[in-house]
């Protein structure tokens, strides 16, 4: 969407660059600082804090995550993303497509009461979770995280479906119908192909809230074969909380891949944020 | 706007699209939020029967000066949202907002921050923030202001606003995304009659911009509310409440009751409250928005 | 909590042991379809340092004497283990076969809860509870209830004690002070040029606290001690009062850190090793953390608080408690747990133990041992103490000690007046409630 011009930039717009430019560059420092301190040695980070290493030690990346576990703890937070956002986003649009293109006793009902869920603050509820999840047996599960994770992201998520799926006239699911097709052959091939930029970007907005969540992941889960990234780091900071390099490794390791996949999804991300757009 | 069209179908066989979200929500939000209800309630140690306490807990809740104390630091907290994360987000969105080159790359760095977890901001930040390491003091002191560095984590009066102002940090960019998706569909049009009309820059975003907003506004701070009571993550990992209750909020308070201290029914006593609290500003919120006829809830 | 083991695994061994690991996990496949194995979950917070390694070693020896046991592990550090991580195990629906605790008061709420299984059966076959020296099952140890052992003693622990660096003393012609004005005087000198004299870590409340616990103890009449904490009388007494004084005539004089109440106990004593203050009052852990933090030829030495107050009965006391491990009362696996246990304290498991630098409990291990001169000098000052006095947190209710400990703080950081910090102890305990 962005197509850089090239025109002549006016002395306003050099401004709005330069001043944009700098608050940028401030912010994201941190960020550059943090991946560029995993590569020095300790003493240089408390010497010399902002300069570059003098020796780049990929030896501290190798280290941090052997001695993090980040490996088991990627896999698991991926597996918990994967999946929670899949069932959340899967689920969300069939109900957004319920709430806006169907009729079935208690919709209207159903919809207000699941917008609860977008007042209420998870720590609520952490308490008393815990001990349903303990006896339902799933504590110290993948699932611990994923039910809960997916369950909480819901209320949001079918709140932007349904204003998408208002947004868009149901022309063609109205269509399909007079060609005979059934309700459920309607919703899956049409209704999400069209629906599919929304879908996207919820998919990368649930990604980011999964992927970090820390109350359930610190509370319901205990053995380190099961840990998911934020805790993770949370633990590992705690046991090496001195060795800045050790933690700046290992923050670089868990968090550059997300920056990365953010800058390449980043169109859809605005994309979809412009279509869905938040009202 | 209407709500909707005529239904494709009716049915009670209908209800299967909306099954499974209920189904879930049901299980992992109400039936807790429920069991909560009960069991503030009661003495409960999480094991055995819990014990009929009446309303001790809701009382021992309203004397709980700590307690009474983290709704101060979360409002602040959420006041401090408002200016850092949504006021500075709504900013740079007009500042962002052009075609030119680079801009999208700087959209792109500004949005990062909004994709570490909360963790790694806050572990990050604590090393930044570190009295005789951190980055911060270590710029005060090479720049021949060390008399200004400080440990900002350890003073009362400071460590809530470092959490605020690395709260906005992390989140500004969400807000900025927000609101320039909603930039890109004003029409320009209006721009440009406006600047025929002579109207300056100022002049034209508190004019077309902030009205054609104001949606998103209301939305935003919605979120920012909602999201500010619910914040744990940060507090946890940079002070956990510390120095002396300044920056304790509900989340941190209540899982120290409730796991620390192994009283459950207290703690859940506390959510409840937490509950009610947030649940009440949200609703009169949307009802005051309501009456400027903007939501579509 | 007054805690007992900390911080970072050594830079260097990590490496060779993730590949012991995956060797042994990998020889682990190719066996468990063979052999039926029980796994013993194991969960405390020792999550470094010599101690770490000597029990891994321990761990090894025993696995490899009992092929069908596996010790399983699950470590979290200290604050997190006495926030969330134990707790959060003991009330799940998997809990752990042995949990790490302190002596005293947390022993009790385990038992009062139902966590711990009475070890008494256990204790009497083969002559175990014999072979612990027999200090640690008088009645002030903290390892009984109602007269059943619970506690399978581990460590015995200097809780706090001050903690050196020989260099910088030498520098400034300081030597360990023998009463309260000397030491005060001594962290005058310190700071008047330039040092931070005191480094403490103040975040989690009990670093300060378990020292100020001591200091209140040498100054306030034990009668009167007591009933404070027990809840039967008020803290606002000049006796008290004069103790927090102390700490206020500390900050005065510029003792302690900054950033006191934001730091942790780990990065607080990292700092002293890399010589960012010149003293660290805190226990005898800090030993097993030496080769992580220290550079080679590091110097220090300890000594403990001074005299305060000569005529006061505990005037020579230490400030210590025992650690141990506790076998839940619903262990899945409770035999192979004790067999562990007795394995874990039998006199070669303990040389090694007492080898990294802990105070073992079990009788002659300490004359077979080839202890280190800090070990060495630790157990001549408890020996040569009159009493041990047990932290606030491992004797009294918990939310007691740990209030007291935040009205320590507020002295020490100059927060609060000595007298107001104690009218706020008063009030804070009155809402809360008897405990």
């Amino acid at each position: 969407m962005s197509r850089a011009t090239e025109r002549r930039r006016s002395t306003a717009e050099w401004l709005q660059f330069g001043v944009a430019g700098a608050i940028v560059l401030v912010m994201f420092y941190p960020a550059i600082w943090m991946v560029y301190s995993s590569f020095k040695s300790n003493r240089e980070i408390f010497r010399s804090p902002f300069a570059l290493p003098a020796q780049w030690r990929w030896e501290n990346l190798i280290e941090a995550w052997q001695v993090g576990g980040l490996g088991t703890l990627y896999f698991n937070s991926v597996f918990v993303t994967l999946v929670a956002v899949s069932m959340c986003v899967l689920f969300a649009t069939a109900a957004a497509f319920a709430f806006t293109r169907l009729e079935f006793p208690g919709r209207k009902l159903m919809y207000r009461i699941l917008l609860i869920g977008l007042l209420l603050p998870p720590p609520s509820v952490a308490i008393a979770l815990f001990t349903q999840l303990r006896d339902m047996h799933l504590l110290n599960t993948p699932w611990a995280l994923i039910l809960p994770g997916a369950a909480w992201q819901l209320a949001f998520t079918v709140f932007l479906m349904r204003a998408y799926f208002i947004s868009i006239r149901p022309d063609m699911e109205e269509a399909a119908r007079l060609d005979g097709a059934n309700t459920w052959e309607i919703f899956w091939h049409v209704s999400v192909p069209m629906v599919w930029p929304a879908m996207l970007t919820m998919v990368v907005l649930n990604t980011i809230s999964v992927w970090n969540e820390l109350l359930f992941a610190l509370l319901f889960i205990t053995d380190d074969a099961q840990r998911t990234l934020p805790v993770g780091l949370v633990r590992f900071s705690g046991y090496h909380s001195t060795d800045y390099s050790l933690v700046f490794a290992a923050l670089t390791i868990t968090t550059v891949p997300i920056l990365i996949l953010y800058f390449i999804l980043q169109r859809h991300v605005i994309a979809g944020l412009t279509a869905t757009a938040m009202d | 706007m209407q709500d909707r069209s005529a239904p494709i179908s009716t049915g009670a066989a209908n209800l299967l699209f909306a099954a499974p979200a209920m189904l879930l929500f049901a299980t992992f939000v109400l039936l807790p939020l429920g069991a909560s209800v009960y069991y503030a309630f009661t003495f409960w140690d999480g094991f055995s029967a819990p014990r009929w306490a009446g309303l001790a807990n809701f009382i021992r809740a309203l004397t709980d000066t700590t307690f009474l104390m983290s709704f101060v630091h979360v409002v602040l907290y959420i006041a401090a949202t408002l200016v850092f994360e949504v006021t500075f987000g709504l900013v740079m969105a007009v500042l962002l907002n052009s075609d030119r080159r680079g801009f999208s790359l700087m959209r792109g760095m500004f949005f990062a921050p909004v994709v570490l977890s909360m963790s790694a901001a806050g572990v990050l930040w604590k090393f930044v923030l570190d009295y005789r390491t951190g980055l911060l003091n270590s710029t005060l002191r090479s720049v021949g202001l060390g008399d200004w560095a400080q440990p900002w984590l350890a003073q009362p009066e400071t460590a809530l606003l470092f959490i605020c102002i690395v709260s906005g940090w992390k989140y500004a960019g969400f807000y900025m995304v927000i609101f320039f998706a909603a930039l890109r569909r004003i029409p320009r049009n209006l721009y440009e009659a406006a600047r025929l009309d002579g109207a300056n820059g100022v002049q034209q975003f508190t004019a077309i911009t902030l009205p054609m907003l104001k949606q998103n506004v209301i939305v935003c701070i919605l979120l920012a509310v909602t999201g500010g009571f619910a914040g744990f993550d940060l507090f946890f990992t940079m002070t956990n409440g510390q120095p002396f209750g300044a920056t304790e909020v509900p989340a941190t308070w209540i899982i120290k009751q409730a796991f620390d201290q192994n009283q459950i029914g207290y703690g859940v006593a506390l959510t409840v409250v937490l509950t009610l609290v947030v649940s009440l500003i949200s609703i009169g919120y949307l009802k005051i928005s309501e009456r400027g006829n903007v939501t579509r809830y | 909590m007054a805690k007992k083991f900390t911080l970072a695994t050594k830079r260097l061994a990590p490496t060779t042991r993730g590949l012991a690991l995956t060797a042994a996990t990998a020889v682990l496949l190719l066996t468990t379809a063979a052999m039926a194995q029980t796994e013993v979950r194991f969960t405390h917070s020792i999550t470094g340092g010599s101690s770490r390694a000597a029990l891994d070693a321990i761990i090894a020896d025993f696995e490899a004497a009992n092929p069908d046991i596996k010790i399983k592990e699950i470590v979290f550090d200290d604050d997190q283990y006495s926030n969330q991580g134990l707790i959060t195990q003991l009330k799940s629906n998997e809990v752990p076969d042995i949990f790490f605790e302190w002596a005293g008061y947390p022993v009790q709420r385990d038992v009062a809860a139902g966590y711990a299984y009475d070890l008494s059966e256990a204790m009497a076959a083969d002559g175990w509870k014999d072979s612990f020296s027999p200090a640690v099952w008088t009645d002030g140890a903290g390892t009984m209830v109602d007269g059943k052992p619970y506690l399978v003693p581990l460590s015995l622990d200097l809780t706090n004690t001050i903690w050196y660096n020989k260099k910088i003393f030498a520098e400034h012609n300081l030597t360990p002070p023998k009463t309260w004005d000397e030491f005060v005087a001594l962290t005058k000198t310190l700071a008047d040029a330039g040092e931070t004299p005191i480094v403490e870590g103040n975040n989690e409340f009990w670093p300060l606290g378990n020292w100020a616990g001591h200091i209140a103890a040498m100054v306030v009449p034990p009668d009167e001690y007591v009933a404070a904490f027990k809840q039967e009388a008020k803290f606002d007494t000049p006796a008290f009062e004069k103790a927090l004084n102390l700490l206020v005539d500390l900050h005065n004089v510029g003792a302690f850190n900054k950033d006191m109440q934001a730091l942790g106990a780990d990065p607080a004593m990292a700092t002293f090793f890399q010589e960012g203050a010149v003293m660290h009052p805190i226990g005898s852990w800090l030993v097993s953390e030496t080769g992580n933090l220290a550079d080679e030829g590091f110097e220090y030495g300890q000594f403990n608080t001074p005299t305060i107050d000569p005529a006061h009965p505990l005037a020579n006391s230490v400030i210590g408690t025992i650690t141990g491990l506790v076998v839940h009362k619903n262990a899945p696996h409770a035999a192979e747990a004790i067999k562990f246990l007795k394995f874990l304290t039998s006199e070669p498991s303990q040389v090694k133990w007492a080898e990294s630098g802990q105070m073992s409990p079990v009788q002659g291990v300490s004359d077979k041992a080839k202890l280190d001169e800090q070990t060495e000098a630790m157990l001549a000052l408890m020996s040569s103490a009159s009493a041990i006095v047990p932290p606030p947190d491992n004797k009294y209710p918990v939310p007691v000690a740990e209030a007291f400990y935040q009205a320590a703080a507020f002295a020490a950081s100059g927060e609060k007046n000595a007298k107001d910090a104690l009218v706020w102890l008063d009030e804070t305990l009155a809402a809360m409630g008897k405990q």
